[in-house]
Order: structure tokens, then C-alpha cells, then sequence
């Protein structure tokens, strides 16, 4: 199979992870869209590995991995303060902020 | 199969603050609580200033290395960037350790009781001292010194993620105006993260056009014309290879607050601890700088031509609006928010300049900015509101409630006019060396420098006004009476301050010297 | 010898393991079937009928959630570790010991403030 798809897919998932980051409105479905653009990512670097036949690009995947989960235990934490304290975890309440 | 080898004085400073980092946590968990607070600001200062003297002897060593298989560059910049985080993040330390005796604290005893709940008063009645956030402060530290020293795209998003995230725990954080505080810190995540994504997307495509994510290997695939892995073949190069910059640049111009990536800054600058904001947009700005500084020096230079007309416009930009949009605030955290976004613009003119002076200049001005800002910004921790019984309330920082302070105050209007003038860049100030030092850097780069500096001069001439009139403020208008007070600086805050007083004056009379250092820091291994 | 054959040893073993543990537990343990055994299987704790507000989770499954992610991803790095370990030699070894170390760090911190507390 033609190597390229898995690069219009990891292109595909990327845009529809920023656009969910966009236009979405839950903190929590933002952030998973953030996610997704991390995967996306993982699947570009661990199709140009095997394009490219080194192995780099599949040892970053595992990186961004973990880093990625560090940043799940982090976000979470942040949303959950915020929405016990609104009881909204909507990022279209987070208003109070401006000029 | 061969295990990389670690050059453990190389990496010294960096190891310094994580192994005192980790302890940090381990105090957090065993040491009683009443101990905690002096064993964290132990821990912190002495890590720190272990890792500046560790600094400094790999200056005088004079032995630029790559070391740790690669990933880690130790060389001019790298080590004049690290030890300029350094000093910052002591003084930074210093004006956090002072602010936490609790009745005057900046932060929440416990981040995570619920604004105005049971939790939160029983916590703040016991005099619960914040002490999380020095481990944090290290974790952040560690990242930031990691960033400017990385030698491929990995280590420089690991180190971005690892400055990053306890940054985002720390603006959540303030004592007062908790909502404020949880929603800097929420949305300087949701956009942190975000943009972290176009670094990581933007290094998958550079990894797929070079084979490599080391900065050297870039550099060396574009040398020799691209095209040559097998990626770049099945996909097309230039398309990798600019769609890969342009998505890393999304990334890094974020951190450093460029238009049109700025919309964080106010925000979360306004919203977070006072301490945490002077910390954030000193530290943060000199690492992210220095990690732009080396991907546009040490792996994309063979590309100028095609990047160098988007940078000039986005600093432009960033000149321009961030000095504009500064003269409406009115609060004077969030002016300051923008005041560091025009910084960020005139440090990107002397970014563009792409030789050994551009460098140095770029050094030089974070230097300069840093010590002025932190300052800056401990001077705000000091302005309160007076409560109904005559105590000392949270910040005032609406710009309102600084009219007058001249009279009351004269010291702190003083020494927050010296930061005023050399953030407009008035003579006589490191404001002035560092702006005529980037600006002449770019001045010599025809066909396109000039027009920059034009640009950037205008862009100084609209920042002096709004500069100006806080000074106008502070001195020729009435008081607003009792409503404000202003407390009297611990020891550590003054030390701090008079730091920052210090090298204001000090880099703008006799800058020869660390103009000197600069410059001869200004060499990257490639 | 066939490569595969110790992998072969190991699942026979493996699947000894599994046929003797169920099988010792049913010969020797006690049958007595009540209500609650026979409810549905949730993780040991009593079937809690669903909350009002649309059935959302306690706020707690959540911290567990994200402890378990943080210590489940470490082993993304023991993983090509353990395959690789004997051609990497002690270095490798003494640098995954002091990241084991590093992750026990943050686990002693969870434990002791509480994190590891249901309620």
C-alpha cells in the first residue's frame, strides 16, 4: 500500500483536531482535540520512519507519548479546579478576563 | 549497540536544579508542614545558584560541546542564556519567598479548595503557607535551561513541555481573584498545548525532509539541496521543508508572545500571581527566545530567503500592536502584558539580522529586558488596597489606583519610573543600549533592515506615551487617598529590586562589558 | 534450537498458570451464590444505580484515572528497554534505575498526600 495515505490521514486527523480546538466549546473536548493533533503527529513521525527506513521517528513517537500524558494529568487537573468552581467546563464562560 | 555517553559537567547546571527539584518533592511529601517553607526557598536558592557557579565554569572552560548523544549543545549562547535564566529565576525566587508569609502571600494556601468554600477559609485560618509551588518553579526551571541548550526538535519539545506545564499549574494559583487566577491558567493551557501541537507537527514534517530531527542534519538536508530521503521524494520537498518551519514557528512565536499569537499574554499575565508573571515573562521569554535564536541560526539558515519576509512582517506587527493596544489599558499588569509583546517585536528585529551582532544583540536585550521586568513586576506585588479595618488588601492594579503615588510613595515611584524609561529605551538606561544595539544589528542588513528600523523607532515613539503618562500619573495627579497602601518590601523583595535597579542603570551607563559578553557568547556550534 | 521455542515454553506456562490458578479456585473454594455475587462485576465496589444529573462519574474516578496514566506510560520507556537491555550494558541499567527511582518520587508524593485515598 502506498505509503503517502498514512500521511493524508495524519494530515486529515491534525485539521480536525485544531478545528475541534476552534470551534468546540467544552474545555474537555478541546483538549481532546489538542490530543488528537499530538497523535496525529505521532502517526506523520511514524510514517516518515518507515518511509525514510530509520528508526528515529518511531522513538520520538514514544516521547510524545509520555508527554502527552503528562499533559492529560496536568489539563485535567486545571479543568477540574475551574469547573468545580463554575460548575461549567465551558471555555465560553471563561470571560472575566479582558481589557 | 552503543549507550550515548553523558558529559555530566556539561549538563551540571541542568542536573543541579532537577536532583533539587526532586527533592523538593520528596519535602513536600515527608517534611512537616511547619518546616517546609524555609527547607523550599533553602533548596531553591542554594540549586540555583549551585547551577549559576556551574554556569559560569563552563563560561571560563571555553570548551563548546555536544554531549548526551547529541541532544544537549553546550556553547556561547546556550551558556550566556542559561546563566541569564539563572540570575532571574534567584531574583524571581527571592520575590516569591517574600511574598509568602501568609497574611501578604500571593498564593492560595491550598489550589485546589474551591474558591470561597469551608476548605479554602480553614486552610488560609490556619496559616497555610503555599509551598508547591518551588518544586514547580524548579521542574520549570529545568525545562527552560534545557530549551536554548537543545540540539534536535525532541529535546526542544520535551524541554518546552517541561517549561511549560508547571507554568500552567502556577498561574492557577493566586491568593486573590482566584477565578481570575484559574482562568489565566486554563487558557494559557488550552493555547499553550495548541501551539505545542504545531511544534510537534511542524518537527514530524522537518524529520520527514531531513531523516533526522538533530538541528545540524536539517541544516546539512538543506545544504545540500534537499530532497535527499525518501520522504522527500514520495511527498516533495519544499513542502516539507517550509510547511515544517512555518508550523515550528507557530510554536516557538507563541511562547514568545508575537503577534498574531499574542492573545494569551494579557490574560494570563494579568491573571496569574504577580511573582509568577514577572517570572514567566522574564525566564520564559529569554528560553523561548534563545531556542528560536538557535533553529533560525543553526538549522535554517540555508532557507533565509524564504522565511526572513514573514518574520520581518510578524515583528513589525508585533512592534506596532503591542505598543498601540498598550496605551488603552488600564490596568497596569495587563499593560505591562503588552509592553512585553512590543519587546518581544524589537527582539525579533535583531533576530532577523542573521549575523554574529544580531546575536549578540538578542543576548544582550533578553538580559536587559529580564532584569528590568522582574523588577517591574515586584514592584506591583507592593501596591494594595487598603481593607475597611486598615489592613492590607489584595493588588491595586487599576491604573487609577496609582495616581499620586509620588507623593506617598516616593522610593517605589521612583525606581518604577527608572523600569518605565528603560522599557521606552530613554538614554541612559538598558532599555536604550539594548534597543540602539538590535536596531543597529538590523540597520546594516540592507535591503530590508532599514525599513524595519523605521518601523521599530515608530513603534518606540507610540510606547514612550503610554509610559509616559504612568509617570504623569504617579507624580502630577492627586492621591486617591487611603484606598491604597503601599507595604513595606521584605529583605528579599529589596534585594531583588535593587538588583534590578542595578543592572537597569548599570547596562544602560557601562554596557561595554556585558555588551562584551555578548557578543563573544554569540557563536553557535553548529 | 528453533527460536520460537522458548517463546512456545513461555506461553504454555503461561497459560499452565492460568488454567491451574481458575481451576485450584474452583475445586477448593466455597459455592455460595447471594445477591451480590451474581450482581454485575464493578471493580469490587458496590453497583451504585446512575447518578442524577445524566449519570456522570465522581470527580474521583477521574485523579484515579490520571494517576493510572502517568504510571501505566513509564513503561513506554522499559518496554525497548527490556528488549534491548543486555546489548546496552550497565550504563543503560543504572540510567533506568534512577528514572524508576525518579517515577517512586512522584509516587511517594502521591501517597502521602492522599492521592491514593478513596475518600
Amino acid at each position: 500500500m502506498n505509503q503517502i495515505h498514512w500521511l493524508y490521514l495524519s494530515v486529515l486527523l491534525f485539521s480536525i483536531g485544531a478545528v475541534t480546538v476552534l470551534v468546540r466549546k467544552n474545555a474537555i473536548v478541546v483538549f481532546m482535540g489538542v490530543e488528537l493533533m499530538l497523535n496525529a503527529a505521532n502517526l506523520a513521525f511514524v510514517t516518515f520512519s518507515r518511509i525514510n527506513g530509520n528508526i528515529d521517528g518511531q522513538v520520538i513517537a514514544l516521547f510524545v507519548m509520555l508527554v502527552a500524558a503528562a499533559e492529560v494529568v496536568v489539563g485535567l487537573a486545571i479543568i477540574f479546579t475551574i469547573f468545580r468552581t463554575r460548575r461549567s467546563a465551558s471555555v465560553d464562560d471563561a470571560n472575566l478576563l479582558k481589557y | 549497540m552503543n549507550a550515548p555517553s553523558v558529559d555530566y559537567t556539561a549538563v551540571a547546571p541542568m542536573l543541579a536544579v532537577f536532583v533539587a527539584a526532586l527533592v523538593a518533592v520528596l519535602v513536600e511529601a515527608f517534611a512537616p508542614r511547619a518546616q517546609r517553607f524555609i527547607i523550599q526557598v533553602f533548596l531553591a536558592t542554594v540549586s540555583i545558584a549551585t547551577a549559576l557557579i556551574f554556569v559560569v565554569y563552563l563560561a571560563t572552560q571555553d570548551t563548546s560541546k555536544t554531549t548526551a548523544g547529541g541532544a544537549v549543545v553546550i556553547d556561547g549562547p546556550a551558556l550566556f542564556l542559561q546563566g541569564t535564566i539563572l540570575v532571574l529565576a534567584l531574583m524571581a525566587v527571592l520575590t516569591m519567598a517574600d511574598e509568602a508569609s501568609p497574611e501578604s502571600s500571593a498564593f492560595t494556601a491550598q489550589a485546589s479548595a474551591v474558591p470561597g468554600s469551608v476548605d479554602e477559609a480553614r486552610a488560609s485560618r490556619l496559616g497555610l503557607v503555599q509551598t508547591e509551588i518551588y518544586p514547580l518553579i524548579l521542574f520549570s526551571l529545568v525545562g527552560m535551561l534545557l530549551f536554548p541548550a537543545s540540539n534536535d526538535l525532541l529535546t526542544m519539545f520535551i524541554a518546552l513541555e517541561v517549561l511549560s506545564l508547571p507554568l500552567y499549574l502556577l498561574c492557577g494559583m493566586a491568593r486573590r481573584r482566584r477565578l481570575l487566577s484559574q482562568e489565566a491558567s486554563l487558557k494559557y493551557f488550552l493555547l499553550g498545548a495548541f501551539s505545542s501541537a504545531f511544534f510537534l507537527f511542524g518537527a514530524a514534517l522537518l524529520y520527514g525532509f531531513a531523516g533526522s530531527v538533530r538541528l545540524s542534519a536539517i541544516a546539512a538536508a538543506i545544504a545540500d539541496g534537499g530532497g535527499t530521503t525518501a520522504a522527500s521524494a514520495v511527498v516533495g520537498k519544499d513542502g516539507l521543508l517550509l510547511m515544517g518551519i512555518g508550523l515550528l514557528a507557530v510554536g516557538l512565536l507563541f511562547k514568545v508572545g508575537a503577534v498574531p499569537f499574542q492573545s494569551w499574554t494579557p490574560d494570563v499575565y494579568q491573571g496569574a500571581p504577580t511573582p509568577v508573571t514577572g517570572f514567566m515573562a522574564a525566564c520564559t521569554k529569554v528560553a523561548a527566545f534563545g531556542a528560536l535564536l538557535r533553529i533560525a541560526y543553526v538549522a535554517i539558515p540555508g532557507v533565509r530567503w524564504d522565511w526572513q519576509p514573514v518574520i520581518w512582517v510578524i515583528a513589525a506587527l508585533t512592534m506596532l500592536v503591542g505598543s498601540i493596544i498598550a496605551i488603552v489599558q488600564a490596568d497596569v499588569k495587563r499593560m505591562l502584558a503588552y509592553s512585553s509583546i512590543a519587546h518581544a517585536g524589537f527582539i525579533l528585529v535583531g533576530l532577523l539580522a542573521m549575523d554574529r551582532a544580531g546575536i549578540g544583540a538578542v543576548l544582550f536585550y533578553l538580559a536587559a529586558y529580564g532584569f528590568t521586568t522582574i523588577g517591574a513586576f515586584a514592584l506591583v506585588t507592593m501596591v494594595r488596597t487598603s481593607t475597611p479595618d486598615g489592613g492590607v488588601g489584595g493588588e491595586a492594579t487599576h491604573l487609577s489606583q496609582w495616581q499620586g503615588l509620588g507623593k506617598r510613595s516616593p522610593w517605589l515611584a521612583a525606581i518604577f519610573t527608572l523600569f518605565l524609561l528603560a522599557f521606552a529605551g530613554i538614554p541612559l538606561t538598558s532599555g536604550f543600549t539594548s534597543k540602539f544595539a538590535v536596531f543597529s544589528a538590523a540597520a546594516d542588513q540592507a535591503p530590508w533592515g532599514p525599513g524595519l528600523v523605521v518601523v521599530g523607532v515608530a513603534a518606540s515613539a507610540i510606547a514612550v506615551f503610554f509610559y509616559i503618562r504612568v509617570i504623569v500619573l504617579m507624580y502630577f495627579n492627586d492621591s486617591v487617598g487611603d484606598a491604597v497602601t503601599v507595604t513595606r518590601p521584605g529583605a528579599l523583595t529589596t534585594l531583588a529590586v535593587g538588583v534590578g535597579v542595578v543592572a537597569t542603570i548599570g547596562l544602560g551607563i557601562l554596557p561595554s562589558a556585558a555588551l562584551g559578553l555578548a557578543n563573544s557568547s554569540s557563536v553557535f556550534l553548529p | 534450537m528453533n527460536p520460537y521455542v522458548p517463546i512456545l515454553a513461555l506461553m504454555a506456562i503461561g497459560g499452565g498458570f492460568a488454567v491451574f490458578s481458575v481451576a485450584a479456585g474452583a475445586f477448593t473454594g466455597p459455592k455460595r451464590y447471594n445477591r451480590a455475587k451474581l450482581e454485575a462485576y464493578e471493580c469490587g465496589i458496590e453497583p451504585t444505580p446512575p447518578a442524577a444529573g445524566g449519570g456522570r462519574f465522581p470527580i474521583k474516578y477521574y485523579l484515579v484515572a490520571m494517576l493510572f496514566i502517568v504510571f501505566d506510560i513509564e513503561s513506554v520507556f522499559l518496554l525497548p528497554f527490556a528488549v534491548a537491555f543486555d546489548s546496552l550494558g550497565v550504563f543503560a541499567l543504572v540510567e533506568m534505575v534512577l528514572f524508576v527511582i525518579t517515577v517512586f518520587i512522584a509516587y511517594a508524593y502521591v501517597w502521602r498526600r492522599g492521592g491514593l485515598e478513596w475518600d
